[in-house]
């Protein structure tokens, strides 16, 4: 499904990503697991398309993504939530989810209809604020929404384009721990067929959502396996231990 | 996000319709003052449209009806085109200076937008400025309104022109309405609200704010074409960067994103022009002034501020209702 | 075309760039530092070659009013910060831009009921009048000058920015505000100080150029263009870019009216385009 190839990336003589390579089959959940400073924002934005390699390929089905920009990509089906919330801070949780579906269904141009009247985009509206829980928030004003409502809208964005594979950086970042289980419950909701690729610094949530787990460790990657393997590595315990042990 | 409220509907048809019986009951002059409010009014939609609904405050707009206006007047007496088949191409000329404009700093934002576009309405100015063959600074005289004596109308008499530019402001309304609820417009407020997150969605921002350029563009173009009928002359001052500024102070005045506040903007913008320069030859002077306690005053502008004042109003009644209903 | 022709275009093109340097370099820094955007700047170096026009008739003494009209433009500037300016930091540059374009048609105004609507003159001092013989040319010395004031003004500026406490603090601030103010800048003094440096050398581009263009009311309107274009095609906030862009606008539009008068009105426009679509920050921002 997405498949990243000898992926390298360097700001100035410094490799910040150096040979990535690995292989996400569909309907896969995949944890990128790795330390603050390990490289992955730097991964995600090469994934998204909001910055270029240095070097290597990546592949969505088989076809070379690399040269595409940002909305192309998304229009290929990549979509990606942010880990500050990203939304349209002036429109309603209703608009913002409107915008998305118009979007991703090529409405967005329409000259002489309403988008935001549109049956399929209605329905996508209603089925995505269903997964995400805003269902009863929909007018609500974005500026004006709760903390952990932001987080789910911003997943919900993403959501809305339909997207055959969904990139997310650091999805609970700055969120309690009853928020941390309804993102488990809204991860365990989303359709069995899309492909999920989430960034995250936190062992536990990747051994909880994932199917495998690829580690990464100052750009590059260390180790990659089931969430069982991962649990007992060497390596990734001594990346971690390491870094616990010198935080004490 | 746009929508059309009974409020705005109201306002608009009590001005429409306030111009119109101004003009038919008043002097030649009445009707001179309702003529510059109509194409006033016209630039003010078309600048609404870039700069409150799409986020795109530009300083080109006079520039952009110069061009409607020039290309007019090459059209029809350069090249002895009929007046109709002229004016089409003028509009057209606007929207393609538009489109140009906007694909050209499209990936330019905040002040480097504003910026540039102040300089391709220099570029345009100084291009006509320069030319011999338009006339340079003497401008180009000659030209001709629409012959609609099919219709029985004339005109050449002032009365009828005033209607026909009030009837043409009421138009321009409506397609900057219907173009703001469509598709395009929804998407137009996202990326005023934020660009980066409509670009992750998959909307080439570039060429969309070519497009809503574009319209903008064609919306001041009929303000053009209007401007060259008018005086039946036109001169590169209509292109002058400050014509651009004096439009958006109309646009700041009535209320930005209200696109009924522009209209209002205008009236009061011409009437108290003309108010002011019976007492004193520093008009400018009172519009620099009122601009900059405008803008200090919140910068909502006069409609922009009645719509917030009646929300708030709203707001409260339903706060209220919901404590009598808790209690 | 000898090769005196091509000396003379070369000092006129210098003497241009100069003074867009003098009015750019104010603009940009203000841009870089306050993120305010100053369209009455144009106003400001129209003001100081009033002032400078008056205070030379008043005291007699070119030279007195080229140190008396930067510190009245100063003292105006200072003024305006404290009235508008720092209040509209956060407003957006659109409210800025209306603002200060509000400022232009007041000072426009208040110019025509002080010194009326003619174009006034300023002369040389008797030192400077007259022409310079170079050897293959003769220039007016005058303008020479120009040249040379703008170029100390741009050492100054180069030794402060560059090689002085200040000229760090105001960099690092150019760059990362909220960092500056972590490592315990006032920023907000230094903004104060940086925006009065700003306004007199507005006000003494303004006096300065009155000798060879005399003062009228447009002319601070007409002279923003070009600054503004400098200001994009270089870059916000840097020295480099006001310095370079300064020398581009000065130069094309010197030779091309030279050379190519056709062409000549279009070029600088033809060059920004190309500067907005390849650099949309222009050649060098000091931000990277």
């Amino acid at each position: 499904m997405l498949e990243v190839k000898n992926l390298s990336k360097a700001f100035g003589g410094i490799r910040v990503t150096r040979d990535v390579s690995f292989k996400v089959e569909p309907g896969e959940r995949r944890v990128i697991l790795g330390p603050n400073g390990a490289g992955k924002t730097t991964l995600f934005n090469l994934l998204v398309g909001a910055l270029k390699p240095s070097g290597g390929d990546i592949l969505l089905d088989n076809e070379s993504i690399v040269g595409l920009s940002v909305s192309q990509r998304a229009r290929r089906g990549l979509s990606r939530s942010y880990q500050k919330n990203n939304l349209f801070e002036d429109l309603t949780v209703r608009e913002n989810l409107a915008l998305a579906a118009a979007s991703a269904q090529g409405k967005f141009a329409w000259m002489s209809r309403d988008s935001f009247r549109d049956k399929s985009v209605l329905e996508t509206v209603e089925e995505v604020a269903e997964h995400v829980a805003l269902a009863d928030h929909l007018d609500m004003q974005v500026r004006s929404a709760s903390y952990g409502s932001r987080r789910q809208l911003e997943v919900g964005l993403a959501l809305a384009t339909k997207p055959r594979v969904l990139l997310m950086d650091e999805p609970t970042s700055g969120v309690g721990p009853s928020m941390i289980d309804g993102f488990h419950r809204l991860l365990q909701g989303l359709p069995k067929e899309l492909t999920v690729l989430i960034i995250e610094h936190d062992m536990d949530l990747a051994f909880d959502v994932a199917d495998r787990i690829t580690v990464l460790n100052f750009g590059e990657v260390v180790f990659e396996g089931t969430s069982g393997e991962t649990r007992g590595n060497p390596i990734v315990r001594e990346i971690y231990l390491g870094e616990g042990l010198e935080d004490a | 996000m746009f929508f059309q409220s009974h409020a705005r509907t109201a306002v608009l048809l009590f001005v429409l319709i306030g111009l119109v019986l101004y003009a038919a009951t008043g002097s030649y002059f009445a009707r001179e003052i309702v003529v510059e409010i109509a194409i006033l009014a016209i630039l003010a939609i078309s600048l609404d449209v870039a700069a409150g609904y799409g986020g795109m405050v530009s300083l080109c707009h006079g520039a952009i009806m110069g061009m409607s206006a020039y290309t007019y007047a090459i059209l029809s007496v350069k090249f002895g085109l009929p007046t109709l088949p002229s004016a089409v191409g003028g509009i057209a000329a606007a929207a393609v200076f538009g489109t140009a404009v906007g694909w050209i700093t499209g990936r330019t934002a905040g002040i480097f937008f504003i910026m540039a576009t102040l300089a391709f309405g220099q570029m345009a100015y100084t291009l006509i400025f320069k030319s011999r063959w338009l006339g340079g600074d003497d401008g180009m005289g000659g030209l001709d309104r629409f012959d609609l004596s099919w219709l029985g109308i004339n005109l050449g008499d002032s009365l009828s022109f005033a209607v026909y530019t009030v009837v043409c402001l009421g138009l321009v309304y409506l397609a900057a309405a219907w173009v703001l609820r469509s598709g395009f417009g929804r998407t137009l407020s996202g990326l005023h609200s934020n660009e980066d997150r409509l670009q992750a969605l998959g909307v080439n921002t570039v060429i969309h704010r070519a497009r809503a350029l574009g319209f903008s563009g064609l919306l001041a173009g009929v303000a053009g074409i209007l401007a060259a009928q008018h005086t039946l002359y036109i001169s590169p001052e209509l292109l002058f960067w400050t014509v651009s500024g004096e439009i958006l102070i109309v646009v700041i005045l009535g209320g930005l994103g209200t696109l009924v506040g522009p209209i209002v903007g205008a009236v009061l913008f011409v009437m108290l022009k003309h108010e002011v320069s019976e007492y004193t030859n520093h008009w400018h002077m009172v519009v620099g002034l009122v601009l900059i306690a405008a803008v200090l005053a919140g910068g909502r502008g006069i409609f922009g501020q009645i719509e917030y004042w009646a929300a708030d109003r709203r707001r409260a009644g339903k706060e209220q209702s919901a404590e009598a209903g808790d209690a | 075309m000898d090769a005196g022709f091509w000396i003379l275009q070369f000092l006129n093109a210098t003497q241009f760039s100069m003074l867009l340097f003098l009015l750019s370099i104010g603009l940009t820094v203000i841009f870089g530092l306050l993120h305010f955007v100053n369209l009455a700047h144009g106003a400001l170096y129209m003001l100081g070659a009033y002032i400078g026009i008056s205070a030379a008739a008043w005291t007699g003494s070119f030279w007195a009013a080229l140190v008396l009209a930067p510190i009245a433009v100063t003292l105006i500037g200072a003024v305006l910060y404290f009235t508008l300016i720092d209040r509209l930091r956060s407003a957006g540059p659109m409210n800025q831009v209306l603002v200060t374009f509000g400022l232009i048609f007041v000072f426009i105004d208040l110019v025509r009921i002080g010194w009326g609507d003619v174009a006034l003159g300023l002369n040389a001092p008797q030192v400077l009048s007259g022409a310079t013989d170079l050897g293959i040319v003769s220039y007016p010395t005058y303008r020479l000058f120009l040249i040379g004031l703008g170029a100390m003004v741009m050492a100054i500026l180069w030794i402060v920015l560059s090689k002085t406490q200040i000229g760090a603090m105001i960099r690092a601030s150019v760059e990362n505000e909220a960092m500056a103010k972590a490592l315990g800048i006032n920023v907000g003094e230094l903004f104060f100080a940086v925006f009065c440096v700003g306004c007199a050398l507005a006000g003494l581009a303004g006096v300065a150029a009155a000798p060879v263009l005399s003062a009228t009311t447009g002319m601070g309107i007409s002279i923003l263009i070009p600054t503004l274009i400098v200001v994009v095609i270089g870059g916000l906030g840097s020295l480099e870019g006001a310095i370079v862009g300064s020398f581009i606008v000065g130069f094309i539009e010197t030779f091309s009216a030279a050379i190519l008068p056709g062409l000549a009105a279009i070029l600088t426009y033809v060059l920004l385009a190309a500067v907005l679509v390849l650099r949309p920050r222009g050649l060098l921002p000091a931000r990277a």
